[in-house]
């Protein structure tokens, strides 16, 4: 921050408070109803002016950098699978006072005692129920209850484990919450990264103000999780359940397994056996202990809950119920989502806790009762109404906001089925400064909190995620909508000690190196990763070699191998040569068709396509890649991304072409430098290696095989394009022949570019692979590999290099590209039937539909 | 009457099925005129887990898991259940319909907490304003419950055509209700959404009855059928058991599997497999006086 430091002593502070109007009879987080800055804003107040406008708009800059270079998107809800949009993050935070936030977090600990007690309850001797504390209406027939849940035994009644509260403070200064989620709750992920991403950016006023960390309340998290193992309880195996990439905060997903050390798995992944859960990897079943799942209840279990859904694992709830796996949070905890509960927690709290619940929840009313109907009725216009159960199924309706017809249409409704609905208070949430346009404007809060169990008792994240809105009503912003997001920050009275979830020194930890626990998916994954990279840059270095040419020839009928590597390139596509002959250029058609298929975005083999699939492969993988190899990915995507147009000169093509070919070289370097030599890695390596040695091959058959009358510039070219010219100069000097540069390019195991080398490569990865150690035969990619390699290194290079008297063609050339080509494809097939074929979809067994007596 | 039921599915494969997961409504449950005096359940080939437990609703549940490679799947129970012939109670017993509605709804504690569950929508039974407004012919004002009920039985077995093409297990009520076609499972469902409609309580029996050949013919081993019909409560007394498909009050005849909510709760066979290619079912069911 040193830019700000100077920028202080050589500027005078800005007004940044002057055009700052929070809007009438709202509260606002930073200035009084006097305009005065409130206490525990000043200090940071005071360092935003003297780091100005100017100052400010860096830092925003900053941040949005520091989002995008690790990645931070949602999928928004509904749109394409694979889109993604950047998260929104405003760098200047909201603070709160530890005094203040004591009070909100005691509340929150309270609140999520009694919503476990009530799941006790409802899913054990439902008590509620039978007093008529709570009515049947909202339990039984509350498609949420789930009776398949009823008496599995949850480890220490603990139901919730992670629980999130929707926060808004009112006109009056009081917080209220205005929702409860208990299913996989998301957002302390992205309150993570924001926290990581401004006190960055604000290094300084954050360590000034003494922020309260988040660190302590994940280790609670971890710890609870950990603990609540009931097997394998000195080394429990915990993963985290996501929907996967399609869902809108798999970012988070793959973020927060990361943080907490859990292993990222799909449905797919899982298995039940012997009424346990396994994770398929490539060394066989691993016990699994512990889920914490990002799933709602339902669609855990194809089985037992809703059988459309194919995103859980068949058996789960069994396995729970049998007390072999934890999940966090219990399966049926999505009936405390039902906004109608909420006005019945004053009361249940008294009754369960025996106190007065500290937070309260906005004024609530259910309709199934009749008191509540009628004040309802006669308030429509001053209240939102919501769905009493079901939340998703329906978007909350502002009664004044309804034209007269609707309003009595609702009213009807209510009238007709009152269980249905709930109504709440309208809260109008207090307002904080965002920076917008050059300037701090107010925005609504809307703030969602996280408590976490910590064995008997619940923590609270200090802080959370806050998402701004222009629209002071909107009940709950949702991460869907697309508004900002900010970091909350909790200032700390004395000095606040920074932790870490590594494990404390001296902890007995099982020592480990990678084994075999990667689950077949990403195994499959990583192995199109490595293939994918590689055909980019196959691409690339050859689209070059031809651009160069193409340029530095002021007379392109002049270069023997110019129409040679054109036509390679085309069939590296299978594309015809077109016939057209554009005003007198030979090349001009071809150089078009050539553009087209390196940047269509509808050709699933064009080069754009090929790195936006690796890409979209390496997002989906980010719990497996370094932060540096997904930036390297993230920018490669830019480089090919739109903006490249087929108006370019050719310069700039050039250039875009080193820039990719040195990015694809930075990643393979990652790998190289960086990766431990776990399956990961070696999936990743064998779709490079296999991808290489096919791309050799094909090049030197539609490049040497042909006859050729002058072949000195076509091999010059071709070992430019394998990156083997400084080898062979430096071997063979200026003298350009077919034997060495076959040699060098084919059968030299030592050149990391030829084929003979990838296939030893390969032929090592093939003997790490997990293997059945009981069977005495070779498996049928050791029996590939093996005749693959014996083919090139029983190779004559000279004999090779013979031409036929008749038709001038390499014949015996192509009949050993042709045959290692038969090899490779086999290869590949192997490895992926033994270890990468998924075991398809599960299935439902034809249900049996009774039928009368005739 | 006593009864030896044999319920026999079989599931066959093109390709090998590595492992599922099953979830069995196979064991008779006892009721108020019923007992099950044995139930052996056989699976082949031989399930590597096996564990059984009762339901929500007090139904006996059998899970259990094949963990071999296998393409035929065969799963048989026989069971011994004896059923007592009932006379159904005296109409004049029955209060006004409505008064059971009334009643059902004002329940605020437990004593009528199963009872209640029962009104409410479930997966295949929505609460529709087209099952009230079919049903109203039926419930008339201040009309006996039992008396509106049976007529409402007997109008669905008039006015409905049996036809096994006509729908599949996911057919909605409304779906029945437009085609005035279905089995039993429809029949009862379609009853079901009527009765809960009116805000009354009914629930889904599973089970099968015993099927009469024609007169000088033998009687054919595996003919019979599972069946299903409804169950309704009433504050006088109790659940009382309706079949709309054959119009009659079931007594002697109907074996009871179990009951729930609809059939979702309550049908014979669940289960989720991996792999498999093309499969088929065969299902048999013979119902022998003994």
């Amino acid at each position: 921050m040193s830019v700000t430091t100077e920028a202080a002593t050589t500027r005078p502070p800005e007004d940044l408070l002057a055009g700052y109007k929070p809007p009438p009879g709202i509260f606002d987080e930073m200035v009084d109803g006097a305009g005065q800055v409130r206490p525990a804003w000043q200090k940071l107040v005071g360092s935003l002016e003297q780091t100005g406008a100017e100052g400010i708009a860096r830092q925003s800059e900053q941040a949005r950098r520091l989002l995008r270079d690790n990645g931070v998107t949602y999928n928004v809800y509904g749109e394409v699978s694979g889109e993604e949009r950047p998260w929104e993050l405003d760098c200047v935070p909201m603070l709160i006072s530890s005094r203040e936030w004591n009070g909100i977090a005691e509340g929150l600990t309270q609140r999520a005692a009694l919503l476990n007690l009530l799941l006790v309850d409802l899913y054990g001797r439902q008590d509620l129920l039978r007093q008529g504390v709570l009515p049947a209406e909202l339990v039984l027939g509350n498609p949420e209850y789930l009776l398949p849940c009823r008496d599995v035994r949850v480890p220490n009644d603990c139901y919730l484990h992670l629980y999130a509260a929707h926060l808004g403070r009112g006109t009056d200064g009081n917080w209220t919450v205005l929702a409860d989620r208990t299913q996989g709750p998301s957002g302390a992920g992205y309150a993570l990264e924001n926290r990581l991403v401004v006190s960055r950016v604000l290094a300084e006023e954050f360590h000034d103000a003494r922020v309260r960390r988040h660190a302590t309340f994940f280790k609670s998290l971890r710890d609870s999780l950990f603990s609540s193992a009931t097997r394998h309880r000195e080394n429990p195996r915990v993963v985290l359940l996501t929907p996967g990439p399609s869902s809108s905060a798999y970012f988070e997903d793959v973020y927060l397994a990361r943080y907490l050390g859990y292993t990222l798995v799909e449905g797919g992944d899982l298995t039940v056996r012997d009424n346990a859960v396994y994770l398929k990897t490539l060394g066989g079943l691993l016990p699994v202990d512990v889920i914490l799942r990002r799933l709602q209840d339902t669609d855990c279990d194809p089985l037992e809950l809703r059988t459309e859904s194919m995103l859980g694992v068949a058996g789960l709830l069994q396995a729970a119920r049998s007390g072999n796996v934890v999940i966090a949070n219990a399966l049926g905890s999505g009936i405390l989502e039902a906004p109608a509960l909420a006005a019945f927690l004053p009361d249940l709290c008294r009754r369960m806790l025996g106190e007065e619940l500290k937070l309260p929840s906005v004024q609530t009313w259910w309709c199934g009762r009749d008191d509540d109907r009628r004040y309802v009725l006669d308030h429509l216009h001053e209240l939102v109404i919501k769905p009493a159960m079901l939340h998703r199924t329906r978007q909350p309706v502002y009664g004044g906001a309804l034209s007269q017809t609707d309003r009595e249409r609702l009213a009807a409704a209510i009238t007709r089925h009152p269980n249905n609905f709930a109504a709440q208070a309208l809260v109008e949430r207090s307002s904080t400064p965002v920076w917008s346009k050059g300037s701090l404007q107010p925005r609504h809060v809307a703030l969602r909190t996280f408590v976490a169990a910590d064995g008997e008792k619940y923590d609270v994240m200090p802080g959370g995620l806050i998402r701004v809105t222009t629209d002071p009503c909107l009940p709950a912003v949702s991460m869907s909508s697309g508004q900002g997001s900010k970091d909350l920050w909790v200032l700390s009275d004395g000095p606040v000690s920074p932790m870490s979830l590594l494990r404390p020194y001296g902890a007995p930890i099982e020592l480990r190196r990678s084994g075999n626990d990667l689950p077949s998916r990403v195994a499959d994954n990583m192995f199109w990763l490595g293939r994918q990279f590689e055909r980019a840059e196959g691409i690339v270095r050859q689209w070059r070699a031809v651009i160069m040419r193409w340029m530095s020839e002021s007379e392109p009928g002049g270069l023997v191998e110019l129409p040679i590597l054109f036509d390679a390139l085309l069939q590296d596509w299978k594309e015809e040569r077109p016939e057209a002959v554009v005003a007198g250029d030979p090349y001009r058609a071809r150089f078009r068709q050539l553009l087209r298929l390196c940047y269509d975005e509808r050709r699933p083999d064009s080069l754009r396509s090929t790195i936006y699939s690796a890409h979209h492969l390496a997002s989906i993988m980010r719990d497996r890649l370094s932060l540096d190899s997904y930036r390297i990915i993230n920018r490669l995507r830019t480089e090919i991304g739109p903006g490249m147009s087929q108006a370019q000169s050719l310069d700039d093509i050039l250039l875009q072409l080193n820039q990719i070919i040195v990015l694809l070289s930075a990643f393979a370097g990652m790998g190289m430098e960086s990766m431990t030599r776990g399956p990961s890695w070696r999936f990743l390596d064998m779709g490079r290696r296999i991808e290489r040695a096919q791309h050799t091959v094909h090049i030197l058959q539609s490049v040497l095989v042909r006859p050729l009358a002058e072949p000195a510039p076509v091999i010059e070219a071709l070992l430019e394009i394998a990156d083997s010219s400084m080898t062979y100069r430096s071997r063979y000097l200026t003298s350009i022949q077919l034997a060495p540069a076959l040699d060098l390019i084919l059968t030299d195991e030592t050149n990391p570019r030829s084929a003979a080398f990838q296939l030893a490569a390969l032929a090592e990865h093939v003997r790490g692979l997990p293997h059945d150690e009981g069977k005495p035969q070779s498996t049928p990619e050791q029996r590939v590999m093996l005749a693959a390699q014996t083919e090139l290194r029983l190779t004559d290079v000279e004999a090779l290099c013979q031409s036929s008297e008749t038709d001038g063609e390499h014949r015996q050339l192509g009949e050993l590209l042709a045959r290692l080509e038969r090899h490779l494809i086999a290869l590949a097939e192997a490895i992926g039937h033994t270890y990468l074929v998924h075991a398809g979809p599960s299935r439902h067994l034809g249900r049996i539909s009774p039928s009368p007596q005739p | 009457m006593m009864y030896r039921v044999r319920h026999s599915t079989v599931y066959s494969y093109d390709e090998t099925v590595p492992v599922c997961q099953n979830e069995a409504h196979l064991k008779p449950r006892n009721a108020a005129a019923q007992k099950c005096l044995s139930n052996n359940l056989m699976i082949a080939p031989p399930p590597a887990t096996l564990v059984e437990r009762h339901d929500y609703f007090g139904n006996h549940v059998t899970f259990f898991t094949i963990q071999e490679g296998h393409r035929r799947l065969a799963i048989t129970a026989e069971s011994v259940v004896t059923v007592l012939e009932t006379a159904p109670p005296a109409l004049e017993e029955s209060g006004a319909w409505e008064h059971t509605a009334r009643l059902l709804h004002s329940y605020s504690d437990g004593a009528h907490l199963e009872a209640k569950h029962f009104t409410f929508e479930s997966p295949f039974v929505p609460l529709l304003d087209q099952l009230a407004e079919y049903a109203a012919p039926s419930f008339t004002p201040g009309r006996r419950h039992l008396e509106a009920t049976l007529d409402l039985t007997r109008r669905i077995f008039t006015e409905f055509k049996f036809d096994p093409t006509a729908t599949c297990v996911n057919t909605p009520p409304l779906e029945v209700l437009q085609k005035k076609r279905g089995v039993c499972q429809d029949f009862a469902h379609l009853m079901i959404g009527c009765l809960r409609a009116l805000g009354l309580s009914a629930r889904y029996v599973s089970g099968y009855l015993l099927t009469l050949p024609p007169p000088g013919k033998p009687r054919l081993a595996g003919a019979d059928v599972s069946h299903a019909w409804v169950s309704v409560y009433f504050p006088e007394f109790g659940w009382l058991d309706f079949d709309p498909t054959n119009n009659c009050i079931p007594s002697g005849h109907h074996i009871t599997l179990g009951w729930g909510r609809d059939y979702g709760d309550i049908c014979p066979i669940k289960g989720v497999f991996i792999g498999g290619g093309q499969h088929a079912m065969q299902v048999t069911v013979d119902v022998e006086p003994v």
